[in-house]
């Protein structure tokens, strides 16, 4: 039986929320942003600012200057994520086969629901219907429908907004025909001009291109490719009920100008590093692999480099002090830095790893479980480290809205 | 180029709210600020906020031409009224 997948996808979702919550701004050029001055950029335009060509990560600068009328609008990520909990909860009546890839996004296999409810079309309806009684009439969605996931995302964009689009099996050559590698998901701008580069521009020619071809130059996502190329794709759904294990957990920052220094940024840092220690706890975890890195200016290349813990961490001020032993190994040292992050990978299950002996290793358990408790009760913000004072506080989301995926927790 | 068009408030109130059957949260029916009865003629947006184990609801909602930002503190049962954007 072949598998129906819808793609659902929220248009211009930030914008469209906040034009939901203030009627006056409705009907207006708007782009979200972190902080709203010139330097910080756009992390969502609404359809009407899109007209005008403004786009999602362009710089606020370079937005009004294609729309002099744009108005910036401070983002709110707990309105963000309180709303995709709402949808997410109307999508659980329907499928319980629903993968949440982000924020504003989500896959269904409806396979089986489907035909109860009149087919998918009519299924997609019945959603936008509900998402327009329950959320508001200007959140709107986009739901694209075919076989796999990489189709019903395609046709879904085609369709974009506020529309519904169903890829039939005879529709899907032309489709093949008419589509670049570089518009599917998955297939970034290098394994774009790779392709380019053997004269691989369409799905039909990636298609028609050897297996063999594809698989050594590209390993087993060749394969992949292929599959995409012949307009089939077995891309497994993974439901929320079984979100795989975290390989890495990690946060950054882009830092405004008057933190950029480095003495600041490092303490910016070892913010991020207790950030990250907190959500390995939290998810229970701990990791050996700690990577840190920073850029140099806007568009300045990124400069990172890991080490391996001798035993695996959760701790911000182990990460910290493993973070300054990376950067110490990285030749170039800036002044200022732009974009300051860290990484920890090779996570084992807390309760996988050793005891520590140590009084100070267990002393520091201790007080790590304590802030923890705090933190539960009254808030991440309601205890933190005196160095943190030490800088101006900066938006919980400068420079675009990160998500950690357990934020979105839905089960 | 900007922006908030809210004016803030902060300011405690009383509201008058509907708890139905059903429903994810209270339906904010009217309030009262500064001896006057707000009606409520539209809810644009409700969503959810945690600090710690602390639960607020804000309410962004219409009365006439007029929006009004306001939050209830669940587990204190208290209305706050935020802000407010004048519809002239």
């Amino acid at each position: 039986m072949q598998r129906v997948i819808m793609h659902l996808d929220m248009d211009s979702y930030f914008a469209s929320v906040e034009q939901q919550a203030l009627p006056s701004l409705r009907g207006k050029p708007i782009g979200v942003t972190g902080r709203p001055t010139e330097r910080s950029i756009v992390v969502a335009a609404s359809r009407e600012a899109k007209r005008y060509g403004v786009r999602t990560g362009m710089p606020v600068w370079e937005a009004l200057k294609a729309c002099p009328d744009l108005l910036l609008v401070s983002g709110n990520p707990e309105r963000y994520l309180s709303v995709t909990k709402r949808f997410i909860e109307i999508l659980k009546e329907y499928t319980a086969l629903l993968e949440v890839y982000s924020i504003d996004e989500v896959f269904m296999d409806v396979t089986q629901e489907a035909p109860k409810r009149g087919g998918a079309v009519r299924m997609a309806e019945e959603i936008r219907g509900r998402f327009h009684e329950e959320l508001g009439e200007y959140i709107t969605s986009t739901i694209g429908i075919a076989a796999g996931k990489t189709f019903a995302k395609l046709i879904g964009a085609r369709n974009k907004p506020n529309g519904i689009g169903r890829l039939d099996p005879e529709e899907i050559p032309e489709l093949l025909a008419s589509t670049r590698v570089g518009d599917v998901w998955g297939i970034g701008r290098r394994i774009e001009a790779r392709l380019d580069r053997v004269g691989i521009r369409t799905l039909h020619e990636l298609g028609h291109a050897s297996e063999q071809f594809l698989k050594r130059e590209f390993g087993v996502y060749g394969l992949h490719l292929h599959e995409i190329g012949q307009g089939k794709d077995s891309t497994p759904l993974v439901p929320y009920t079984e979100v795989p294990a975290p390989k890495s957990v990690g946060h950054s920052k882009s830092l405004p100008p008057e933190l950029r220094d480095i003495s600041l940024a490092l303490i910016v840092l070892r913010d991020l590093c207790d950030k990250a220690a907190r959500r390995m706890r939290r998810l229970g975890y701990m990791g050996r692999t700690v990577h840190c890195g920073f850029r140099v200016g806007s568009i300045g290349p990124h400069h990172g480099k890991q080490t391996t813990l001798a035993l695996p961490a959760n701790d911000g001020e182990t990460i910290y002090e493993a973070c300054l032993t990376v950067l110490d190994k990285i030749s170039v040292k800036p002044e200022k830095v732009s974009n300051i992050g860290v990484s920890i990978g090779n996570l084992v299950p807390t309760e996988k790893t050793l005891c520590s002996l140590l009084e100070t290793d267990q002393r520091r358990e201790r007080l790590n479980a304590a802030v923890d408790r705090i933190r539960d009760q009254y808030g991440d913000r309601s205890i933190r480290l005196g160095t943190s004072l030490l800088v101006r506080p900066i938006p919980q989301h400068v420079g675009g809205f990160f998500m950690a995926s357990d934020d979105l927790e839905v089960g | 180029m900007c922006t908030n068009m809210l004016t803030s408030v902060n300011e405690s109130i009383d509201a008058l709210v509907i708890y139905r059957r059903g429903a994810p949260h209270p339906l904010l029916h009217a309030f009262r600020w500064k001896n006057r009865q707000y009606d409520v003629t539209a809810t644009y947006l409700i969503h959810r906020e945690k600090e710690g184990e602390n639960v607020c609801l804000v309410y962004s909602v219409g009365c006439c031409r007029d929006t009004y930002v306001l939050r209830l503190d669940v587990g204190r049962g208290r209305w706050t009224l935020e802000a407010l954007e004048t519809g002239d």
